[in-house]
């Protein structure tokens, strides 16, 4: 125990949760100009808020690869966005240092009417690649999607799985240094799956941080070393991934 | 230092991200270039049209050049509604990027506002060559129009950042503002000159709509080869700068709550 701690001194905190919580007032659709202003007038009426997440502690040191698993609704998405900033936590603390990119799905960002190429570049900017760092890859990244007959299609016409590989492809050359990925690419087909598994298992002893909610138990034990699992919006565990994962899958029988 | 040359860093990665945004979204709103900008050009021209004749013998009678006066208020009109109608809804409209994406959302509304302002200028160019064609001299005046444009840009970039923020928590804004509009197009002096409503309240009306006076300034460049009066240009540079300023930070304050209402 003495020598980890010791060890710990030495990290780089990537992300830090402190204590966080994260409270969803159960909204009524359709938003109208007269209830945002009652709101405004009366305040929220907070009595029939839930927890999406409630004390959530963890600490993620730079280069180090975190699962994050749980059943549907358990608040691994709400984290990640906490993480990312896009949600406040209602109490709490997340600190994190690094340029950070969240990737909920591999097609967000992409747009339907526009060619493979123009996506390319308006995603890569979304995730801040610049266009001259985009031209330079250009070609390695339509090879390694396999894509290279489709650089003037229009985006509509590729397959989910076509438009999957074109995002993973670029996905290689962003350059964050915390990547927060939500069940990001699970539309492909086996000869893909080898070659993303080939891409974690480069990134296994980079620099880069990963926080990846997963329900692919096998890919958290293989690149993940630690990992944070989720129930109901309370963190059941948060450990060596064999250890939790253990724990985890035996709740589930 | 060092985190000077970070926010200059992160400013240049944004900067990339509002051309290729405003890029995308120019293209998106018609197929092509040329097209879109001719329909665009079109709903004015059908408006100038039934103006001219309906007024040219009216308010228009002691306005001299009255087509290109015409013209060149419901450019800067339409320009205006349609820009800030579009933006208004931008966040929603990309409601994935607005939801699940990393950067500062005023990105988006920018790009939307930059997107209609190519088409503008363009606009604005064409009623200087109809102005040409149509027998007003040339003049050193012209020169000055590009600051009205960046006039005429603080004021759609401030209402488009108050709407676009707004329309998050109230989707029934689309339908008030369209009503605005609607109203706007008479307190504004397309069709009419500023002394047509007299010296009482209307008149308060026209001092207080900044579109009044960019549109009036395009006139007097255009049409009177006048050079702009310096104060009030300046007054009006001022005012808009600090509604862009007022406008940015109101958005700023409820960015972290976007996600959540989407």
């Amino acid at each position: 125990m003495s020598q980890r701690s010791a060890s710990i001194c030495n990290t780089i905190w990537a992300i830090k949760a402190i204590g966080v919580e994260r409270k969803f007032a159960r909204r009524r659709p359709h938003d109208t100009a007269f209830r945002a202003l009652t709101h405004l007038f009366n305040g929220h009426n907070d009595s029939n808020a839930f927890f999406a997440l409630k004390d959530i502690n963890f600490k993620v040191a730079k280069g180090e690869k975190v699962a994050i698993v749980g059943d549907n609704g358990a608040g691994k998405t709400t984290l990640l966005k906490v993480v990312a900033g896009l949600y406040r936590p209602t109490a709490g603390e997340i600190r994190t240092t690094g340029e950070m990119i969240l990737l909920r799905g591999a097609e967000i960002g992409m747009v339907d009417e526009l060619s493979a190429a123009e996506n390319l570049f308006l995603y890569s900017s979304i995730y801040g690649v610049d266009r001259e760092k985009v031209k330079v890859n250009f070609q390695e990244i339509f090879e390694w999607a396999e894509l290279e007959a489709f650089t003037g299609a229009r985006l509509a016409t590729l397959s989910s799985g076509m438009r999957a590989r074109l995002a993973f492809s670029a996905l290689r050359h962003f350059d964050a240094e915390i990547f927060l990925l939500d069940e990001a690419f699970s539309t492909v087909d086996m000869h893909f799956q080898r070659k993303y598994e080939k891409f974690f298992e480069e990134q296994k002893s980079s620099d880069k941080t990963f926080l990846i909610a997963t329900h692919d138990m096998d890919f958290a034990r293989t690149f993940c070393t630690k990992t944070l699992w989720l129930n109901k919006g309370r963190q059941m565990a948060f450990d060596a991934t064999d250890e939790v994962l253990k724990d985890y899958m035996a709740s589930n029988t | 230092m060092l985190k000077l040359v970070f926010i200059a860093m992160s400013k240049k990665k944004y900067l990339n991200l509002l051309h290729q945004l405003a890029i995308t979204q120019f293209k998106l709103k018609d197929q092509s270039a040329f097209l879109g900008f001719v329909w665009s050009f079109l709903n004015p021209l059908i408006m100038l049209v039934i103006l001219f004749a309906m007024f040219r013998y009216r308010t228009g009678q002691s306005i001299e050049h009255y087509g290109i006066y015409l013209l060149i208020g419901l450019v800067q009109y339409t320009h205006f509604s349609n820009s800030t109608r579009r933006s208004m809804t931008v966040l929603y409209s990309m409601k994935q990027l607005t939801a699940d994406a990393i950067f500062p959302k005023e990105v988006l509304v920018l790009s939307a506002v930059m997107a209609d302002a190519i088409e503008f200028v363009f606009s604005m160019v064409v009623c200087v060559v109809i102005a040409l064609v149509s027998g007003i001299a040339l003049s050193w005046a012209l020169l000055l129009l590009p600051f009205v444009w960046v006039l005429q840009f603080f004021l759609v970039s401030s209402v488009s950042l108050i709407l676009s923020c707004l329309y998050v928590f109230a989707r029934d804004l689309g339908h008030i503002y369209q009503a605005f509009l609607r109203l706007l197009i008479f307190i504004t002096p397309i069709f009419y000159d500023s002394s047509f409503l007299g010296k009482g309240l209307g008149n308060y009306i026209l001092f207080l709509n900044p579109l009044t006076h960019l549109i009036n300034f395009s006139r007097t460049l255009i049409i009177d080869r006048n050079p702009l009066p310096l104060r009030s240009s300046m007054a009006l540079l001022l005012m808009t700068a600090i509604l862009l300023f007022c406008s940015f930070k109101l958005f700023k304050s409820y960015e972290p709550t976007f996600s959540e209402h989407l």
